[in-house]
């Protein structure tokens, strides 16, 4: 393993959250799409979501999809400035707080609905 | 104090994949690396291949991965690493010749790519080029460049895409794009703005951190990646 600092594991995780949200997406069109088959193919599809490991799979996509963006951000930043790069790693503490904020509501908004049996 | 060196090795002639060879050894924390390495080849084991010549951080030989980061063995002492556990594997990336020797062959056909060399005016002054102190200070950090790879072989784009010409390239183009005597910035700037130029920086800065000569490397790419956006250079 190649002991980088920040700068690396921002750049996984970008990856990472970017092919997991890629992973939701195609998932997220095939289900919609699922319609085209009629009501019922449509709403056995969905019933499948109501388990678990989707309801909290959707709060990972939340996090993904607030990190990706975060850190997104972050390299438009380093991209279009010239004083990115110097507080890039500052900027990938600031996007990982804003992903944790995001994460935290995922939580507070779908673990009472899951515990609920919503 | 006792020191084991984990050393990564391999012989493409003998062994069919590299393995691990544990060394253990009297060092004093004030040793370079390289001269634990010279102490394992010479006293202890004739067969452990790597490449050193200056010795002093100037020619950029000795570029190995030590404890998972890419430095130069003649620039790191013992005690800098405070560990006596220490693993040495070869610079990742390149085709590995033996033990810690890469071929680096694919590495300076990037660096010839960018066209490194001065290019100045087709009927060249009757006197010497004029550069003021400004001017040089912008290319100042891309001069001192020692073409070591420990950059380009840190870089996890260039791991896995070898087609990148890597952060080493760049460094040397922007050392002629941003000098004010040279002629030919548009022509390089057109050859970092292919698909395997300066476009494949993902800014994982691990070349920044690697670089034995301080030089803010992605910093530099992100200056080349401006002046391609913004036309300015």
């Amino acid at each position: 393993m190649y002991k980088g600092n920040e700068g690396q594991w921002a750049f996984f995780l970008h990856r990472l959250s970017g092919i997991a949200i890629l992973l939701y997406l195609i998932l997220h069109t095939v289900s919609i799409s699922s319609v085209l088959l009629g009501e019922s193919a449509y709403g056995a599809i969905h019933e499948i979501y109501k388990l678990l490991i989707f309801r909290l799979g959707l709060i990972a996509v939340a996090g993904a999809v607030a990190y990706h963006s975060f850190n997104g951000l972050r390299i438009v930043i380093m991209d279009f400035t010239g004083w990115g790069v110097k507080y890039q790693r500052q900027l990938w503490y600031a996007s990982l707080f804003f992903a944790g904020i995001v994460i935290v509501a995922a939580l507070a908004y779908n673990i009472p609905r899951i515990l609920g049996g919503e | 104090m006792q020191a084991t060196f984990k050393i990564q090795r391999y012989n493409p002639e003998k062994d069919k994949k590299p393995y691990w060879a544990e060394y253990t050894l009297e060092v004093d924390a004030k040793d370079r690396i390289l001269d634990i390495l010279h102490k394992i080849k010479w006293e202890m084991d004739g067969s452990l291949s790597f490449r050193r010549s200056c010795a002093h951080g100037i020619c950029g030989s000795d570029a190995m991965m030590i404890n998972g980061k890419n430095r130069l063995a003649c620039k790191v002492l013992m005690m800098d690493l405070g560990t006596t556990t220490v693993t040495v594997e070869a610079i990742r990336g390149l085709p590995v010749e033996k033990d810690l020797i890469v071929d680096m062959k694919p590495f300076f056909d990037s660096y010839e790519a960018v066209m490194p060399y001065f290019i100045g005016d087709a009927v060249p002054p009757a006197t010497e080029y004029i550069q003021s102190h400004a001017e040089e200070k912008i290319i100042d950090a891309s001069t001192k460049c020692i073409l070591c790879a420990c950059c380009t072989t840190s870089c996890p784009i260039f791991w896995v895409n070898g087609q990148y010409l890597g952060p080493a390239a760049i460094v040397q183009a922007h050392r002629f794009i941003f000098d004010s005597r040279d002629r030919a910035g548009a022509q390089r700037l057109e050859i970092l703005n292919q698909t395997t130029g300066v476009w494949r920086c993902r800014t994982a800065y691990n070349c920044t951190e690697a670089c034995p000569r301080d030089i803010p490397i992605t910093e530099i790419i992100g200056q080349v990646k401006r002046a391609l956006m913004y036309g300015t250079a």
